[in-house]
């Protein structure tokens, strides 16, 4: 569609990045800005969110000369990245490690992270792709260091950079490489080279591998996760939250349209879609995922900094959520977001009570959680919705982290070529279990009679919040029809 | 003649590239920088590329380049920093290089890549213009909301603490 045309179906991008500019506005004409700047925050978003759910055209139509393509597939991921980016706003509000002179520009790089999942998720062209990627990174590299005057989180800011330039650079080397054997840069223009003819199998091979380090940087899959510990752990509690969804989800979406739409094709059974690449990217997806739900798994369960535990979950998590693009079918896509609405609810949950201990606390140590759950009612609350959350990232019934895994694991013995994959993913759920279990027990199980624990107390914010979160993810793991209906029509798009 | 000046081209850039990544003294390194952006300017132009070519030179060795030797020449003790990462193995890195080197250079000349008959150099400016305007008007406007946002970042994380009496 031409450009002047295509703005009718851009709006909700068109409103975030009058929301980016508003909010760096805003902040130089306040004093006392937090509770100003979260508003417009959460005002802006919810109308960019309404914009999304309104915008005609959601039958699958390519915007700006073939630059973005708005579809079904889009817009799940556009709500997931906005939702995720109001829950990280109040998020914000309860954290007290964000001084109020720079909340400003941190909300605005907030809503700039934002837009680029947004543009990313409907990238249909390499350089919109890349672009996209780095506009989703480049804020991030900030906000990971926003606490002044902590060497860990300046730290945490510069490994992020570093290795986020590396892998960019080898991202636009494999675009390269990849342009001149097939002529274009948009994914239909690559899929149409790659089936007439034969390009150089090494070459479409390397410049695979080169993509796949760009966007397995941004997931945090092996053997590029290195950072993310170190990250997660430096950052402030909010943004660890919103990096371990939001740009994850945005280098998933991107990576999933990418392999289905410029590296497979339909042949004709409608739920499937076949490899045309003629490097068998499928296996080497399936190595990456088998390696990186083990490497996380393992590392995790020596952890004591509950931070850095989440953050090896969230990399074991991406090797669980990388099934559904080997699946290579509608059931694995489908599975793929479905996993991501409950990992969205179970892991932005998981963080908020980190974050509400740290407020009260200061610590950040698995072993300050003791006796948890005695402390006070409230501590008690908080303590059952974490077990809620951590039961569901293991994947027991009946919580919705167990259903999301039920569908990858169908996804894997339906596509029948690798029920290995999904064996290591049960054996890996079963070690998960042993660490998550750990902060139950000594929540709950530790504790029990010491008189000096201290009290604990939570905002009516961090509440409701955690009320709402752990419903959801509860109730997601008993009705899931409405959730799985909602999937499979965003999934639709790539079959048939 | 051509052919001689563009693997003096290569060659310049490759050792510039060299220099960069191995001089143990960075002043050196940043002004093997400007060989190698030189040298690219020059690989534009044979590319029939002379606007991008013009604004290498501008734009990376006129600022980016001023900028980073700026940065070198007042930074203090510039030369002694201490690597903290005692995991540097250079024997497994020139093995790395050798091998992933071989197994590129296998690769590329083994390709068959799409070739075009070169063109007679003419203006290309404003085409590009054309092409910004319409054809890649979406990433032309996003890339400046990623240049603000890349600005405002850099003077976050480049900030002092101000105290006000």
């Amino acid at each position: 569609m031409a450009n002047v045309e295509s703005l009718r179906y851009f709006l909700p991008e068109l409103l975030l990045t009058a929301l980016v500019l508003a909010v760096f506005l805003v902040d130089l004409g306040l004093k006392r800005k937090k509770v100003p700047i979260a508003t417009l925050m959460v005002v802006g978003l919810l109308v960019s969110l309404y914009a999304v759910l309104k915008t005609p055209g959601a039958e699958g139509v390519t915007l700006f000369l073939g630059m973005v393509s708005l579809d079904p597939f889009s817009v799940f991921f556009k709500v997931i990245f906005i939702v995720t980016a109001v829950l990280v706003t109040l998020f914000s509000m309860e954290s007290d490690e964000v001084e109020e002179k720079n909340f400003g520009e941190y909300m605005g790089f907030i809503a700039a992270t934002t837009l680029g999942a947004v543009l990313l998720a409907s990238s249909n062209h390499m350089l919109m792709a890349f672009l996209t990627l780095e506009l989703v990174s480049v804020p991030c590299y900030v906000l990971a260091g926003y606490i002044s005057r902590s060497r860990r989180s300046s730290e945490a800011s510069l490994k992020y950079v570093i290795f986020g330039a590396a892998s960019s650079g080898l991202m636009v080397y494999g675009i390269s490489l990849l342009f001149g054997v097939t002529g274009s840069l948009s994914f239909e223009g690559i899929r149409d080279a790659l089936s007439a003819g034969n390009p150089g199998e090494i070459i479409v091979l390397i410049s695979l591998i080169f993509i796949l380090a760009g966007l397995g940087y941004k997931i945090a899959v092996f053997p590029f996760h290195m950072w993310c510990p170190d990250v997660y752990e430096g950052a402030p509690t909010p943004i660890t939250a919103f990096l371990s969804v939001g740009p994850k989800a945005a280098g998933f979406a991107v990576l999933v349209r990418m392999l289905h739409v410029a590296f497979s094709s339909s042949d004709g059974a409608a739920a499937y879609l076949t490899d045309i690449s003629s490097v068998d990217w499928p296996f080497l997806v399936a190595i990456i995922s088998a390696a990186t739900m083990t490497i996380g798994n393992l590392l995790a369960i020596n952890q004591s900094n509950i931070k850095r535990l989440l953050a090896y979950s969230s990399i074991a998590h991406a090797g669980y959520l990388l099934m559904g693009v080997v699946a290579l079918s509608q059931l694995g896509t489908q599975a793929l977001l479905f996993y991501f609405v409950v990992y969205l609810l179970m892991n932005l949950g998981a963080f908020l009570v980190v974050l509400n201990f740290r407020s009260q606390t200061r610590s950040e140590q698995i072993g300050d959680y003791t006796g948890l759950a005695w402390r006070s009612p409230i501590g008690a609350f908080v303590a059952v919705s974490m077990a809620i959350f951590l039961f569901s990232l293991t994947g027991i019934p009946p919580f919705g982290g167990f259903i999301g895994k039920v569908y990858l694991f169908a996804s894997i013995i339906q596509g029948e070529r690798f029920i290995w994959l999904a064996i290591v993913a049960i054996a890996n759920s079963v070690i998960s279990l042993y660490y998550y279990a750990r902060i139950i027990k000594v929540m709950f199980l530790r504790g029990i009679d010491a008189e000096d624990l201290g009290g604990f107390v939570s905002s009516p914010t961090t509440i409701t919040l955690l009320t709402i979160l752990a419903v959801g993810t509860a109730v997601s793991g008993i009705f899931w029809g409405p959730i799985a209906r909602w999937v499979s029509h965003s999934a639709s798009l790539f079959f048939g | 003649m051509g052919e001689i000046v563009f693997i003096a081209l290569a060659v310049g850039t490759t050792v510039g590239a060299g220099v960069v990544a191995f001089s143990k003294n960075i002043v050196y390194s940043a002004f093997a920088l400007l060989l190698s952006f030189f040298c690219v300017a020059g690989l534009y132009v044979f590319l029939a590329a002379d606007f991008v070519a013009a604004t290498q030179v501008i734009v990376y060795i006129g600022g980016i380049l001023v900028l980073i030797l700026f940065g070198v020449m007042l930074t203090e003790k510039i030369e002694k920093v201490n690597i903290s990462n005692q995991a540097l193995k250079p024997f497994r890195a020139w093995i790395l290089l050798i091998v992933s080197g071989g197994i590129l250079i296998a690769a590329i000349v083994k390709t068959n890549w799409i070739t075009k008959a070169p063109l007679p150099p003419t203006p290309t400016t404003g085409e590009l213009g054309n092409a910004f305007l319409t054809r890649y008007l979406l990433p032309f406007e996003i890339a400046s909301v990623l240049l603000l946002v890349a600005l405002i970042g850099a003077i976050i994380a480049g900030r002092k603490e101000v105290r006000r009496k």
